[in-house]
This record gives C-alpha cells, structure tokens and sequence, in this order.
C-alpha cells in the first residue's frame, strides 16, 4: 500500500511538472469559466442557476479527454511498459497511478470552480450539494474511463489528440451546458446522449439521484473498465 | 559452481521466421556470460524470453535467483527525477535503498535532475541502478556502453567488475568485443538460433587455430605477413632480413583479435 501511495503522489507531482495536465485541468478550464461564465451570466440571467455544473461538466471533460490521454500514451507506446515490466512493476500501474492524480487534480479543479462561481457571478449552488458531489465523483471517474481506452488503443500522441477532440466537442456542445438541449436538433439530441457529459450535467442539476440518469453512467464506466482491462492484456502481450 | 541459468532447446519463431532453433547453454552462479552474435542473431530475443518479457515456443528456462534487468532500450516518464525512479522501484518491490550502490553509480549527483535532462551515460546508470534495486542475483545487461563516452565505458565497466566481486551472475549482450574480452569469463557465439561457440576467449582462439600476422619495419618500408607456424616463420624471416643487409626497426605481431575469431565462428555456422 506505501508503495502505491508512493506511486500516486509522485504522479501528481509528475502532472504538474509537465504541464499538459495543469494546462488541461486548471489553466483552460478556468479560463474558459472566468470568460464563459461572464457572458452566459449576462446574456442569459438564469443561466447563473447551472454555472457551477455547466462549466465543471466542461472543466471534467477537457481535463479528462484531453488531459489523460497524452500521459497514458506516453507509458504504453513507449519502452517505458518494457521498464516497468522487466522491474516487477505490473503493468495496470501506470493507468492506475494517472487516473487517480488525474481525478484528484479535476476534484481540485471542480472544488475551485463550486467556491469561485458564487462569488464571482453569483452563481446559485446546486440544490442538493451531496447529490452534486456524488454525481461529480461518479462523472469524473467516468470520464477518466472514457479518456483512458482513448489512452491505451492509440499509440500515436498525434493521433490521440485527434480522436480526444472529436470525443470532445460533441461532448460539450451536445451536453446541454452551452445551450439546452431542448433547442437541437432531434438528431443532435439523440447523439448526445452517448456521451457521459449529457448524463453527468443532468444528474448534477438534478435534486435527486435518479436511476435514468445514473444507469448511462454507470453502464459507460464498465465498458471502460472491460475495455482498458482487454487493451491492457493486448498491450501485456 | 552452481548453474544459476539453465538454458535446454528453447525456440522461438516469428511466424515462419526461426530465431532460436534450440538454444541450449548454462550460465554459472557469479561468472560473466557474454552472449554474442551478428544482428539479428537472436541475442535479444534470447535474453528477453530467458527474462520472462517474451514468450517461447518450446524448450525450457531454469533460473536459480532473482533477476534483475537492463534493457536495451529503456525509458521513463520525461519529468521523473532519477531518485523519484529508484525509491518508486525500490518500494514497489519491497527492498531498502542500497546507499553504496546508488553512490557508486553516482545516483545522488542527478538526484534533482528530471529523466530528460540526464545524457546518455546518466540515463544508463540509472537504469542499472533501476535493475540493482530487486538486490538481484543474475543481472541482464543489454549492450549496457552502447552510446556511451569513453569515461562512461570505463566508469560501467567498473561497476560490473564489482558487481562480480560480491558475487552477482552477470549476463551481458554486447557488439563491443574489447568490453567483451576484457571483462566476461565465458562467451557464447549464437549463429543460425543456435550456439555456436561456448567457452573462454581463450578458447575460442584455440578453436579457430592459431594465426598470427607479423608486420617487421625496416628502414626501407613496412612488410606484412600471414603465419600459422610463429616460431619458424619469424626465425626464417629474419634470417631473410639479415641476408639482404635490412636493418629491423620494429616487429609487430597480431595473434587474432577477438573480432575476428568471432566472425570466423559467425560465419562458419
């Protein structure tokens, strides 16, 4: 257990020193806020009722899509995995360790978001805060899972980022959190429920938890989980 | 002395393409074993399947220790310190920090510096300091100076020298045949997925034969000749000298370098 916890907090560090990750989980996000969250609170007055989970949602997605997949790359299309390998380190390490420091850095960027929205546009809190803690746990690991197959089935950096964007702006113009969902296109709307970021802003500006919006989540979770432990035994191979 | 790597016809093929066609050898517990061949050879494929990362086809594998192991071509994330490196390995494989050991590779100097910003030579004492962090018995070297500096030849070499003195079986794969001679006990030559050679370097020139090039300079130029027979040939020589009046300034003679013992074998098999 020491050597794991070891393992998590020198790959917190290592997201910091390499700045694609403080980039992707603070930097963007919060820029996007400070500017986004200006001029939807007054263009559109109501909107300060879902800014917290709009810009989170969005804040989530862009550290998870674009955040995690270039560090996991980095590990596994690289003599790194041959390293840890011939070390007696087992391989699903590395995806742990960055999954974790990632979803401890979007918890960080999310708390930060939650405490500076009230204050800087007088954003209303969620109704329920522990329904929206418990959604923003469950959306950030989701996304990680989704941000982690892109991870491990691309090898190429250049390629990575093609396919975290694509998954990205669906995610985030289709979601709801730009403009309601009730104003796209039937097609649209429909595409937009394959993606976590629809389910995570409905069940964040839910008062309750309710299972229509959960199962989705939950569902994508453990396809991710089949489908990074399948690209891992293939990587093993 | 015990066998620490029992090696009994392994194989291993990459779709109809045989590397080892049943490889079979023993290394001893605290020798140095060089594993050589052409490119190609199979050198690589047979360390990595002896070191559990490549599967074979058939044979069998006996290692009597814990391994410990330098790869070819290794790497880390960009922004790890070397430190960072060790004590993560270290702690996952549940060892102390061997203190001498990192001070002897000089880890505590790049302590502070992140894996990109270490050279070359840094980076492969890193990894042998990675490799040494499981207190192994058999340590796998995989062209371990390749890349390296003169100095940090010198300075690697040093560190296997004493890695041997406390008792550690050291298997190297290396195209560098100086480092080879002067370092390994025993040398196996692999030819066609097979071993064609075993034995000391001093056996290896017994195998091929003697043969000896003795270049004599005189005032007049320098003249080489090919001999089998040293002792005649060169008494016959300079009596041929003396005859013509040539004075002799200097007498050189090549008894075979290890290189060309090892292509002979190479090419022979």
């Amino acid at each position: 257990m020491g050597a794991f916890l070891y393992g998590v907090s020198l790959q917190w560090k290592l997201d910091i020193r390499s700045k694609t990750l403080l980039i992707t989980c603070y930097i963007v996000p919060l820029l996007f806020f400070a500017i986004m969250g200006g001029i939807f609170t007054s263009v559109m007055p109501g909107a300060r009722y879902t800014l917290i989970q709009s810009m989170t949602v969005f804040g989530v997605t862009m550290g998870a899509l674009i955040g995690l997949p270039p560090t996991i790359v980095e590990i596994y299309s690289s003599d790194i995995k041959k390293v840890y390998r011939a070390n007696g380190v087992p391989l699903y390490l590395g995806l742990a360790l960055t999954n974790i420091s990632a979803y401890i850095h979007l918890f960080i960027m999310s708390m930060i978001l939650y405490i500076a929205a009230p204050l800087a546009f007088q954003a209303e809190l969620p109704q329920n805060p522990l329904v929206y803690f418990i959604t923003l746990a469950i959306f950030i690991a989701v996304s990680l899972g989704a941000a982690s197959i892109i991870g491990l089935a691309v090898k190429d950096p250049a390629k990575t980022s093609m396919f975290s964007i694509i998954i990205f702006i669906p995610s985030t113009m289709l979601s709801g959190i730009m403009f309601p969902t009730e104003l796209l296109p039937k097609a649209f709307k429909t595409a937009g429920k394959l993606f976590p970021a629809s389910w995570g802003y409905q069940q964040m500006t839910a008062r309750v938890l309710t299972f229509e919006n959960l199962l989705p989540l939950l569902l994508i979770f453990v396809l991710a989980l089949v489908l990074c432990s399948i690209l891992l035994r293939r990587i093993d191979r | 002395m015990k066998e620490a790597i029992k090696i009994n016809n392994l194989t291993k093929s990459y779709g109809s393409h045989v590397v080892l066609n049943g490889l079979d050898f023993c290394v001893q517990q605290g020798e140095i074993f060089a594993l050589l061949g052409i490119n190609g050879a199979g050198k690589t494929t047979s360390l990595e399947c002896i070191e559990g990362l490549r599967k074979y086809d058939s044979g069998s594998i006996a290692i009597n220790g814990r391994m410990g192991i330098q790869l070819q071509s290794a790497s880390l994330p960009q922004h790890i310190r070397a430190l960072e490196a060790v004590k993560l390995f270290a702690k996952w494989n549940k060892t102390a920090l061997d203190q001498t050991m990192l001070d002897a590779l000089g880890i505590y100097e790049l302590a502070k510096k992140q894996y990109y910003q270490l050279s070359t030579g840094q980076k492969r004492r890193l990894h042998l300091a990675l490799a040494l962090t499981r207190d192994p018995d058999i340590l796998f070297l995989d062209e371990p100076t390749a890349g390296l500096d003169v100095e940090g030849q010198l300075s690697l070499h040093a560190q296997i020298r004493r890695l041997k003195a406390i008792g550690k079986t050291i298997i190297l794969a290396s195209h560098d045949m100086t480092e080879v001679e002067s370092l390994c006990d025993r040398i196996a030559i692999l030819s066609g997925g097979k071993i064609a050679f075993i034995g000391t370097v001093k056996q290896l020139g017994e195998t091929i034969g003697k043969h000896y090039t003795i270049t004599i300079q005189t005032e007049n130029g320098t003249d080489t000749y090919e001999a089998e027979n040293i002792g005649d040939t060169l008494l016959s020589l300079l009596m041929q000298y003396q005859e013509k009046g040539a004075t002799i300034t200097d007498i050189q003679i090549d008894r075979g370098s290890l290189e060309q013992h090892f292509i002979k074998i190479a090419k022979w098999a």
